[in-house]
């Protein structure tokens, strides 16, 4: 079972907060690897609140915690916080005038028994 | 916000009168507007079978707790520390008319509402206009906030 | 009074009570600038080489060693440092032949440029406050990413010709893909778009206001948004990254838009900047070169062109230097990791993504704490301001002369 969506990332205060303690920390994983998915596309998904499940798309794959939205229905659209955890999945290709599409990354999302992705596994990525 | 309907789930709804009221709904009014405590139903204390309703009841109690005699209560958890409330309150802006009024914090602290380390934090809770013989139903904090992190019981 | 540098817009009215190590209390500090003063208390860095510590003047040898001998290095940061700071960084890539950008390259750039070059009309955020009858936050939450914007500017307080405020003199409107905490705050005046439409509700706004049916979205709501823009006496649109990313190579629409809006009454733009000086660095890097970002040294003078973007030249340099910037975390993967497989050469109060990557690492003072400076916040509004702690840690500015000293 996998749904695909389109990802847009936004700000929040509490991420941003966690972020600022220690990107080491648990609440900054909590708070980053997790996909806030409308609330049908999760029940047809089959996935439950704080489920995980996995993101991905042809530059990477991630391993977050599925999260219903609290907002109007949103069919197709998800929302992740700006993070390396995000950024796995964003293409820095995408037009001329060299935006990021931070705000469309098309990815699938598929539930999956596999753990949350860990920062130090990104940075090891980065660093391979 | 508990209601009274859930605290009464949570009461061994026998109508002892233990507590002196007439019934367990009457003791869940009571308890809403902290006119009783939980203390004060004695079979729910002391009797074992009550024990996990005791444990939830004193759960969605305990914000109640620290509500102020306004009935205002902050979640500070959940309080972004942006002000809104600091600058929307009407006992603020009278008391600081070239502060809070024009969105910077207070001077003195003959406000009602402040942001200290990153949330907001209530004092002179009697100021506040929805308490006293005079009250009305001011709701301008609670209104003006973005995350519902300060309400009204 | 401690200036706040947790975003831009640089509160001046915080009191903190000190004492050794600590931070007993901070007054008027909103959760984003308590988390970013208290974060000075935690994983400080220290001078490392290859993920040894070392003195400060071998990290700094090492680093001006690094850029001396690149022959494409890439100068990356900067809107987490002063003016003062920026100014040096600018003398080193002019010294070194290198590429300087900053985070507006695949932020707030597009906009930025056509404010900063007086295409689009700007006023300060003083002016929202006293004038301002409608603010209208596109693509933007500020509740999250600048939390007092609407309790010291734009909505809640009492101005010189708002004394009514937001009861009956000013109106918010958001326009987001997401009903986010500051479209709660604005109820009835939240227009929801689905990702990319910014360019079509645009031409529909342009259509009522010129009378017509709009081709797009609620008609009844839309004629209800032109009628609520005519009657503006003083509007500002503060477009978030939303807004940005979505029109990108199209921001002439809202160019259009503006002066439309500015034929029937008065509207102005401010760019809703992130970070405390980035603001600062495009007006500095534009009067000294004509260009906000994206300009290489190389062959003694200033050019500009996507290809000098971090994004771009991350994959080409040879070495970088990052300052104030964690950009392993904050940027597309294809960046980090062209990032991290060059000498990274890291500036940095803190730890991050990008200082555990680094081959040196350099500590600096934290800015609005123990070092002082001058910044311009998101309106262009100087702000200097003095540090609260006393402290031994050099400021980016010494750092970045003490490496041009050293090359």
């Amino acid at each position: 079972m996998e749904a695909k969506v389109i990802i847009v990332t936004f700000r929040d205060i509490f991420q941003y907060e966690a972020g600022k303690k220690s990107r080491y920390s648990d609440e900054y994983r909590q708070l980053s690897a997790q996909i806030l998915l409308d609330k049908q596309d999760m029940a047809d998904l089959g996935v439950k609140d704080g489920q995980r499940v996995t993101v991905g798309n042809e530059l990477g794959c991630i391993v977050a915690a599925a999260k219903a939205s609290e907002d109007d229905p949103h069919p197709g659209l998800a929302f992740m916080t700006n993070s390396p955890w995000s950024n796995q999945l964003v293409r820095d290709d995408i037009c001329e005038t060299s935006i990021p599409g931070f705000k469309r990354i098309e990815a699938v999302v598929s539930p999956t028994e596999e753990a949350i992705t860990q920062i130090t596994e990104l940075l090891q990525r980065m660093r391979a | 916000m508990v209601g009274a309907m859930e605290i009464y789930m949570l009461l061994p709804k026998t109508n002892c009168k233990k507590c002196g009221l007439p019934t367990c709904m009457a003791f869940a009014v009571g308890l809403l507007g902290r006119e009783k405590k939980i203390d004060e139903c004695t079979p729910l204390i002391e009797e074992k079978k009550y024990e996990a309703k005791l444990k939830k009841l004193r759960e969605v109690m305990a914000p109640l707790e620290n509500a102020s005699e306004t009935g205002l209560i902050i979640h500070p958890e959940k309080c972004f520390g942006c002000g809104n409330c600091v600058v929307a309150c009407p006992v603020n802006v009278a008391a600081e008319p070239t502060r809070c009024a024009v969105g910077l914090g207070p001077k003195s602290d003959k406000v009602i509402l402040a942001v200290e380390d990153g949330i907001v934090k209530c004092m002179n809770a009697k100021e506040c206009r929805r308490f006293g013989p005079n009250k009305i139903l001011c709701n301008a904090c609670t209104a003006t906030c973005p995350s519902k992190a300060i309400e009204f019981v | 009074m401690t200036t706040c540098t947790g975003c831009s817009l640089l509160c001046e009215d915080i009191e903190l009570a000190l004492k050794t190590g600590a931070i007993t209390q901070a007054k008027n500090l909103c959760r984003k600038g308590q988390g970013h003063f208290q974060a000075l208390f935690t994983e400080r860095t220290r001078p490392m080489i290859d993920g040894q510590e070392v003195s400060l003047d071998q990290a700094i040898g090492k680093a001006a060693e690094i850029l001396k001998s690149a022959k494409l290095p890439l100068l990356y940061g900067w809107s987490n440092s002063t003016l003062e700071a920026q100014a040096v960084g600018i003398d080193l890539a002019k010294k070194l032949g290198a590429t300087i950008d900053d985070t507006s390259s695949f932020c707030q750039g597009i906009l930025m440029e056509r404010v900063l070059t007086g295409k689009i009309p700007t006023c300060t955020l003083d002016d929202v406050r006293n004038y301002a009858d409608t603010s209208v936050f596109w693509g933007a939450d500020p509740s999250n990413s600048h939390p007092r914007h609407l309790s010291r500017f734009a909505y809640y307080p009492r101005g010189e010709k708002r004394q009514k405020s937001y009861e009956e003199e000013r109106t918010c409107i958001a326009v987001d893909v997401r009903k986010s905490a500051t479209a709660r705050l604005c109820s009835n005046y939240y227009f929801r778009l689905a990702p990319g439409q910014d360019a079509e509700f645009i031409e529909a706004i342009l259509a009522v206001l010129e009378g017509k049916i709009p081709k797009f979205g609620d008609k009844k709501r839309m004629i209800e948004l032109g009628t609520i823009l005519r009657k503006t006496e003083y509007g500002v649109i503060f477009p978030g990254l939303g807004m940005v990313y979505s029109l990108q190579e199209k921001m002439d629409l809202l160019e259009t838009l503006v002066v439309k809006l500015n034929e029937i009454t008065t509207f102005k733009v401010i760019p809703m900047v992130g970070h405390y000086n980035m603001r600062g660095f495009n007006q500095l890097l534009l009067d000294l070169t004509g260009f906000i970002n994206r300009v290489s040294f190389k062959d003694g003078k200033a050019s500009h062109g996507p290809e000098n973007s971090v994004i771009a030249a991350a994959k080409r340099c040879d070495a970088a230097l990052v300052i104030g910037s964690d950009p392993l975390c904050a940027l597309p993967f294809a960046t980090a990791r062209a990032l991290a497989k060059v000498p990274l050469i890291a500036i940095d109060p803190r730890r991050s993504l990008t200082t555990d990557a680094a081959k040196v690492v350099i500590p600096s003072a934290m800015y609005g704490l123990e070092a002082g400076g001058t910044a311009v916040r998101m309106d262009g509004v100087k702000i200097a301001f003095e540090p609260a702690i006393k402290s031994d840690l050099l400021s980016d500015e010494q750092v970045l002369t003490r490496i041009m000293e050293a090359i």
